[in-house]
């Protein structure tokens, strides 16, 4: 693509809020690779299990909200996380393609004075990375990790629902796949691949959600994974920070290092562990780092 | 006695922007694939909250002891990619989840982020914590949201008559 452009980032407030260093390492990527990204005041998305759940027009008028900030730019927006992307993806779909809540919600936005025009896209993360191609990013690739067996985990809202948000394949994505071999990994095959992280669930109640998590991990631990690498701030925190609680459900334990693939990344292209944060990890690195000859 | 409430089923059928959810021949695929109903078959299943839905059997649905019954849905999506009929069945929960909250039914995480929304602008809102430790990994702060405008967006939709605000 010979255009330039420069997307208007958001990282939502899970990952600038609570764990900024995945962004750390998504703005040392992005910076690397060349591509452009401004930031914005933005609201938070809104959350599309939370928020939804409680309000769908709240929800609706604060995701077109958003939108109208980088439409204001003229600029698309590239997402950090999963339910960012799905939430401002599906608000600006639906608006789209149902002139009713479009006059319903602009009716709303007339207040603060602003008009969901629909005239920008939205990317995932992944999308943006995958089109500049996995041949072109194993260029900028100094740290090989050949040998390294990794459970790639997408996620729900990144491919789901694949008519509106026309990612990758629903139940087989592959883009993650190809954008980890980049680095000379291995994704594996794992039966609870596109199982979901539990996330969702735990928000009403803990013990289903930490055995679909227990039953996640112990498919991959048993398919031979060294880590697991994910694109989304709240399967991230899921799974790094409840590891134990999921072993404690299950009669098992659970040690496996999870790694955003922007994490990944800049260990690949040589960028030093400590700049990154890793050390703000709950799931430790250090075993890791070790044996990847990277401490 | 059952009884059929017209205007529930009326809400849930509008919702559905593909007005799919009546060809719905209850093939149960999507309680098949559901991973919640795998763990706890007793208390979550899709396939019955899409029945009594479209039959406007609202009493089967709301009110009972356990309101995991439309709570235990993690989001996945999962079903909404196998239904045969192309109902997106999430969509449909997510106006039941709405009249659940509005009836104060729902598990109060949803209410607390709600309210931190509509307080902050962000479902997290910025800690000093996390603030130097975002200058310790060089990132620039992170821009305020303008309040006052999600307040007025929040006010007109009337989320803070439904939390409380």
């Amino acid at each position: 693509m010979a255009k330039v452009e420069e997307y208007k980032l958001f990282p939502g407030c899970t990952i600038g809020n609570r764990i900024p260093f995945i962004e750390a390492s998504a703005r040392k990527v992005f910076d690397k690779l060349g591509i452009k990204t401004s930031d914005a005041a933005f609201a938070c998305c809104p959350d599309p299990v939370g928020f939804n759940s409680v309000d769908h027009t709240s929800w609706l008028a604060m995701g077109a909200h958003n939108l109208t900030l980088a439409e204001a730019e003229g600029k698309d927006i590239v997402s950090l996380c999963n339910g960012c992307f799905q939430t401002l993806k599906l608000v600006n779909v639906e608006l789209n393609n149902n002139e009713h809540e479009k006059e319903k919600i602009n009716k709303i936005l007339k207040g603060i004075g602003k008009v969901f025009k629909g005239s920008i896209n939205v990317k995932h993360f992944v999308e943006v990375l995958h089109d500049y191609g996995p041949d072109k990013i194993k260029e900028f690739v100094t740290h090989d990790f050949s040998g390294l067996k990794v459970a790639c985990h997408t996620g729900c809202h990144y491919n789901r629902p694949s008519e509106i948000v026309q990612t990758d394949d629903p139940m087989e994505p592959v883009k993650l796949r190809e954008l980890v071999a980049a680095t000379g990994a291995t994704p594996i095959d794992y039966s609870e691949e596109m199982l979901c992280c539990g996330s969702g669930v735990g928000n009403t109640e803990e013990a289903p959600s930490m055995q679909m998590l227990a039953n996640k991990f112990s498919s991959a631990v048993k398919a031979g994974a060294d880590v697991f690498v994910v694109i989304c701030p709240a399967c991230f925190q899921q799974m790094d920070t409840n590891q134990k609680k999921a072993g404690t459900q299950s009669n098992n334990e659970f040690k496996i290092p999870i790694l955003y693939l922007t994490e990944l990344f800049a260990l690949s292209f040589g960028m030093n562990p400590d700049e990154l944060g890793l050390k703000f990890h709950r799931a430790r690195l250090t075993d890791f780092l070790e044996k990847n000859g990277l401490k | 006695m059952v009884v059929i409430d017209y205007e529930f089923k009326k809400k849930v059928m509008d919702a559905h922007i593909h007005d799919a959810l009546k060809y719905c021949y209850q093939c149960n695929r999507c309680t098949d694939v559901c991973p919640v109903a795998d763990l706890a078959p007793n208390r979550y299943n899709p396939r019955n909250l899409i029945l009594n839905s479209f039959l406007g059997l609202r009493e089967n649905i709301f009110g009972g002891d356990d309101s995991f019954n439309i709570w235990g849905c993690t989001m996945c999506d999962t079903c909404d990619e196998i239904c045969p009929q192309k109902i997106e069945l999430t969509g449909v929960f997510t106006v039941l989840k709405n009249i659940s909250i509005a009836k104060g039914e729902g598990p109060e995480y949803y209410t607390i982020q709600a309210s931190a929304i509509y307080d902050s602008g962000k479902a997290i809102p910025p800690q000093p914590a996390i603030e130097r430790r975002r200058e310790q990994l060089g990132l620039p702060k992170v821009e305020a949201p303008n309040i006052e405008e999600v307040k007025t967006i929040l006010n007109e939709t009337k989320l803070n008559k439904i939390i409380n605000k």
